[in-house]
């Protein structure tokens, strides 16, 4: 029984592209139409994975609009999509002829909707079309502001994000706004409250604030897939600007998420916002000033942040693969069928990041395996060689029975890898124990002795006379 | 049947709401933002772009912005100029827009050339029936007449075409792009009076007037169809979904403004066109901001400058189209420590001065009240070096708050009125900010029956604070300070709400209420316990006062109180879970190394083998006394065969014991007991013979004895 090794499945998938592969083609048509079909038939399955490594360049994302001018207004955004290598396919969100898939596999490997006021997708695309979308694994981005409707709202509160109630709230902070000389009423923030991660937000840190108009949102405290990203300050709130407050409102402070991401199980990515106009040109050009801060920028952080955020959603950064899984026992090479307790173990496993072009090494210090039987017996920090390998050897525990070698690596913003191989552990042979125990000699002594004297007794008593 | 006419008030209610919140926004002339994005968009790959009409765009754009770039695309386009009129096989829309690239660049085209151009378009004209074709081939000749010297250039019957393009119009003023196509577009509108001036200005004679005013009125019957948005712009758009190509709004209305000035240009006589929706044109194309789009930026320039620039007829007379003028303000949030003062500037769509006029602030409004003007109307100060209307210092009554500015221009010159659409009075909320002064703020706790004050502390809101008190579920909390305007007025801020945060992160907001000044909350814990969650302990305390118009807006912490409420009875509603802390989730986990079985405890090797060499003790006593017993061996056969059986029979048994031996050292049971067996039978058959021997002998002995 060959122990089932659970590894990301992705590295396996062919995209279409491979597809038309010259050698699979000059095979196709050497071994004639039927290794077609066949070759076809076997790459159908996969063909609707969302993030297929083998060529990223053909990601198809589909960009859902209330209105086509959004396509000029927030041009930069769509172009640093287009540059790296996206094709975007740009619908009005009321299309009749909408669909993310048809015959079964999905057009798409991403979505991205920015038509916050659609109150009723076109075609056949509706809310439980968009959750079977991601629940597949792809990618969407949702971008609402204070016109979202019932339906953007609720694809939100599916991904684990609840937008304010109120449809007239918008987010407000009297201490941390952008200083313009036109907007008075405070709800253009200049938000600096980032999450601390380089795998999200990228290796540069943003200098300048992020300009956000829109509504607030918060996170459902259940859940531990979704990420607060940029955060409100602790003096914001979510009201109407042109109403007087009556009632505390239901999102304040640093409770109010901004932006936010979903990482689901399936590695899905998801990047929920309460500002359309985040992501547009006027907003990635402007300069910015936050309020009671002396230092002005001639460049929002916008730019930069959404860039940053949309890499990291469609698995440009922090997409890991882990392959090679191997141990050994020490000084030797090959992988034994099963251990001995006691026995001392070399593990190693090798770990790459999708850089948005090729698998590079993944260099972290906190990959650790386990040895695991119902729990862990052993769980070791594994080191590196800042190549992708990553090692360690320990002795297998004086426990008995069928164990798995675990690797399990969750951490913000990175998919999760969750790799298991079993591997059973027997006890020592009745001839692997120790034979000369010094504190027997004593017992071994007198028994040798005694035969001596009977050998030498033998002679006397037989031949003395 | 009520609920959806509930949501459907709410929805119109939802809809005032947005409008009026931006009613009356501010329109932005064309800047320099325009010009560095307009540089950054038209940058071509490789030097040239992929159509003469992406090159035109550019061109014209540059020419309109009064960018010089000419010379880095002059000789690349004029080159593609040269060779697209210089073909007979180049398409209609090629040699239409080869000849704008001419318009702008001179590139010095030869006489014969145009000529061949001419009469090839003369052909197409003639025999054309699709509006396109007529488009483009009248637009070239158009062209051709404006670039070279011949003034004789005429379309042979004019009035003919004239007729046949007139016959592809609907009824609503739209157009129809061929007679085979029954879908009518406004887009083909704006071409068809684009090729309709045209002909106009080529045509020998007068055309017959009765058509020239069925054209207006189908200009108005357009302007029926005219879309607005709820900011004051107008706009139009194609009603044909799924046509073969679709256009924007930005493009359809671009071209219908570029058909009407054109058309406008030609014709005597005024078009009689609302002013507010010439006024309105303008403001859509500027609340478009700056396109991120090539084509969007041509169209939105293009048809601003057409807009600016329509005064410039063939018949030297007053406009067709008014040009409007944007009035805009600079800054809208006005401080009153800064001492701002209030600027306006006035200019056309491009951004250019605009002519000598005044502007005057009719009235101002406290925003949402709809009660009389606060101020008499007042006339703004000209700053000719900086083209700037000033208010110096502004009205003495107004004090921090939102308003409302009620702005009028007024044309010095009588003839400008006419040219001019200033769209009446601009309605611009203007934001009057100041430091709202904070006094008297102190905390208490009080006894609940009594009201007496248990403890009481002054506190400064201009720092943090660090208030410790107690109380318990039977005492009050009562917060209260004053806040004031500059001019002395009570302010009440958008934001007052006090925060109280316990130490599991559970936050309970309360809104302050307020009596003139003064605004005080009263919290009677007896009431709370339920929202508290029984939960006791140490609540931190903040209170955030904030409003758009107040500039010294904080977030503070007044201290803490220690709450000792009543222990929670049964089914008291749990605590809201608090979001976990994502380092704890995704954390590496800490080390696991096994613990092995602890070995059995042996004695040291010393005492062991001290002991085993005892065990050799008894052995040597044993020897020794035999030695003393005086051991003989003299019953040792002495005849060869018992002697031979004697010697294997003790052979035998050392090589059992030597088995033994084996058997302690190396080899396992069934070896042992293998090598056993055959030891044991020889053993037996000597020992057998050897002790028959010895039983025989001694029997003889006893015998003879």
């Amino acid at each position: 029984m060959s122990p089932p090794l659970r590894v990301n499945p992705q590295p396996l998938s062919l995209s279409p592209r491979q597809r038309k592969d010259p050698t699979t083609t000059k095979m196709a048509r050497s071994n004639f139409s039927v290794l077609t079909i066949l070759s076809v038939i076997l790459l159908l399955p996969v063909l609707s994975l969302s993030f297929s490594p083998a060529s990223p360049s053909d990601r198809r994302l589909l960009v859902l609009l209330d209105d086509l001018s959004l396509k000029s207004s927030h041009s930069i955004f769509f172009n640093s999509l287009k540059s790296r290598g996206f094709d975007l396919d740009f619908k009005l969100a009321d299309d009749p002829k909408l669909a993310l898939q048809r015959y079964g596999q999905y057009l798409y490997d991403g979505l991205i909707l920015f038509s916050p006021s659609i109150e009723r997708f076109g075609g056949a695309l509706d809310l439980a079309a968009v959750l079977d979308f991601v629940d597949s694994g792809h990618d969407l981005i949702i971008a609402a502001d204070s016109s979202a409707s019932d339906l953007i709202k609720s694809v939100a509160t599916e991904c684990g994000v609840d937008f304010d109630e109120d449809p007239s709230a918008l987010v407000i902070d009297h201490r941390s706004y952008a200083v313009v000389g036109t907007e008075g009423d405070h709800t253009l923030i200049a938000a600096d409250d980032f999450i601390e991660s380089d795998v999200l937000l990228g290796e540069n840190k943003i200098e300048a604030p992020v300009l956000f108009k829109g509504i607030a949102h918060s996170l459902n405290a259940a859940n531990n897939l979704v990420l607060k990203v940029l955060s409100a300050s602790p003096a914001a709130y979510s009201a109407n600007p042109s109403s007087k407050l009556s009632s505390p409102p239901l999102l304040t402070g640093s409770s109010i998420s901004l932006v936010s991401v979903v990482q689901a199980r399936n590695n899905a990515r998801i990047m929920i916002t309460g500002s359309l106009d985040m992501f547009s040109n006027r907003f990635f050009r402007s300069s910015v000033q936050k309020a009671g801060s002396p230092k002005k920028y001639d460049k929002s952080g916008n730019e930069q942040f959404v860039t940053e955020l949309s890499k990291w959603v469609f698995h440009e950064r922090g997409h890991l693969k882990a392959v090679n899984l191997r141990h050994n026992k020490a000084g030797e090479t090959d992988e034994p069928a099963m251990y001995r307790i006691k026995d001392d173990l070399d593990f190693s496993v090798e770990i790459y990041e999708w850089s948005g072009k090729s698998w590079e090494p993944y260099v972290a210090n906190d990959v650790q395996v386990q040895f695991y039987m119902m729990s862990p017996y052993v769980l070791k920090t594994l080191s590196n060689d800042k190549k992708g390998l990553y090692h360690t050897s320990f002795k297998v525990p004086d426990v008995y029975g069928v164990f798995q070698f675990k690797v399990e690596y969750n951490r913000l913003g990175y998919t999760s890898l969750l790799l298991s191989k079993q591997i059973p552990v027997r006890p020592f042979k009745h001839n692997e124990y120790e034979r000369f125990i010094t504190a027997a000699f004593p017992y071994y002594g007198a028994s040798f002795t005694m035969m001596a004297g009977f050998f030498i007794f033998s002679f006397v008593y037989l031949y003395h006379k | 049947m009520a609920r959806n006419l509930g949501r459907f008030l709410v929805l119109i209610a939802a809809a005032l709401i947005y409008s009026s919140a931006i009613a009356s926004s501010i329109f932005q002339p064309i800047s320099d933002s325009h010009r560095s994005a307009a540089l950054e968009l038209f940058n071509p790959l490789g030097g040239s772009f992929s159509s003469v009409e992406e090159t035109y765009e550019e061109l014209r754009t540059f020419e309109v912005l009064g960018i010089d770039r000419r010379s880095d695309i002059s000789t690349a386009a004029c080159q593609s100029v040269l060779e697209i009129l210089g073909s007979s096989s180049s398409t209609l829309k090629d040699l239409f827009y080869a000849l704008k690239i001419n318009g702008i660049l001179q590139c010095g085209i030869k006489e014969d050339v145009f000529e061949g151009v001419a009469s090839r378009l003369q052909a197409v004209v003639g025999g054309a029936s699709a509006l396109l074709d007529f488009y483009y081939s009248v637009g070239g000749l158009v062209l051709i007449k404006g670039q070279t010297s011949k003034d004789d250039l005429y379309l042979a019957d004019a009035e003919g075409v004239f007729r046949s393009i007139k016959a592809l119009s609907q009824s609503d003023g739209r157009w129809r792009y061929n007679s085979n196509n029954p879908e009518s577009s406004t887009f083909a509108a704006g071409l068809a009076l684009e090729a309709l001036a045209g002909i106009v200005s080529l045509s020998s004679s007068e055309i017959d007037q009765s058509l020239i005013s069925t054209t207006k009125n189908d200009i108005l019957k357009l302007f029926d169809s005219i879309e607005k948005y709820d900011d004051g712009a107008f706009y139009f758009d194609e009603k044909l979904v799924g046509a073969r190509e679709h256009q924007g709004a930005l493009s359809t209305t671009s071209s219908v403004v570029r058909g009407l000035t054109a058309f406008a240009a030609v014709t005597s006589g005024s078009l009689n066109l609302p002013r507010g929706k010439i006024l309105g044109l303008a403001k859509f194309f500027l609340g478009i901001g700056i396109p991120g789009d090539a084509k969007d930026l041509f169209n939105q320039v293009d048809s601003l400058a057409f807009l600016e620039s329509n005064t410039y007829d063939s018949f030297g007379s007053c406009c067709r189209v008014s040009i409007p003028l944007i009035l805009s303000l600079p800054a809208t949030v006005l401080s009153m420590t800064k001492k701002d003062a209030l600027k306006v500037k006035v200019s056309t769509v491009l951004g250019s001065n605009a002519p000598p006029l005044t502007v005057n602030l009719l009235q101002v409004f406290r925003s949402g009240s709809k009660d009389t003007s606060l101020i008499e109307s007042q006339e703004l100060k000209f700053d000719p070096e900086n083209a700037v209307y000033t208010l110096d210092a502004l009205p003495k009554s107004i004090d921090v708050g939102k308003y409302t500015f009620v702005f009028e221009m007024v044309l010095h010159d009588s003839d400008h009125k006419n040219l001019y659409a200033t769209g009446g009075q601009t309605r611009i909320p203007i934001f009057v900010t100041g430091v709202i002064e904070v006094d008297s703020a102190e905390i208490a706790v009080l006894d609940s029956d009594l009201g007496s004050i248990e403890t009481k502390k002054k506190i400064d809101l201009a720092e943090e604070n660090t208030v410790s008190l107690s109380a318990n579920h039977l005492q009050k909390l009562r917060l209260s300070f004053q806040l004031s305007t500059p001019l002395g007025h009570a302010f009440k801020p958008h934001q007052a709400i006090l925060k109280l945060t316990h130490e599991t992160k559970v936050e309970h907001m309360f809104v302050m209420g307020s009596s003139g000044k003064q605004f005080e909350i009263i919290l009677d814990f007896l009431g709370q316990v339920e929202k508290f969650f029984y939960l006791s302990g140490r609540y931190n305390i903040q209170l955030a006062v904030g409003d758009a118009v107040m500039e010294n807006s904080f977030l503070k912490a007044i201290g803490h109180v220690d709450l000792d409420l009543p222990k929670p009875p049964e089914k008291a509603p749990q605590p809201p879970a608090q979001p976990l802390d994502p380092n704890l989730i995704y954390g590496p986990k800490a080390e696991i190394a096994h613990i092995f079985r602890a070995p059995e405890k042996l004695p040291p090797k010393e005492l062991s083998l001290t002991f085993s060499g005892l065990t050799l003790l008894p052995f040597l006593g044993f020897l020794i006394g035999l030695l003393r017993l005086g051991v003989n061996l003299k019953n040792f056969p002495s005849s060869s065969v018992p002697a031979m059986f004697a010697t294997l029979f003790h052979l035998g048994i050392a090589a059992v014991l030597l088995l033994y031996m084996l058997f302690w050292l190396k080899l396992d049971l069934f070896t042992t007991l293998k090598a056993l067996g055959f030891l044991g039978a020889f053993l037996m058959f000597v020992g057998h013979r050897i002790l028959s021997h010895l039983a025989s002998s001694s029997s003889s002995k006893l015998k003879s004895a």
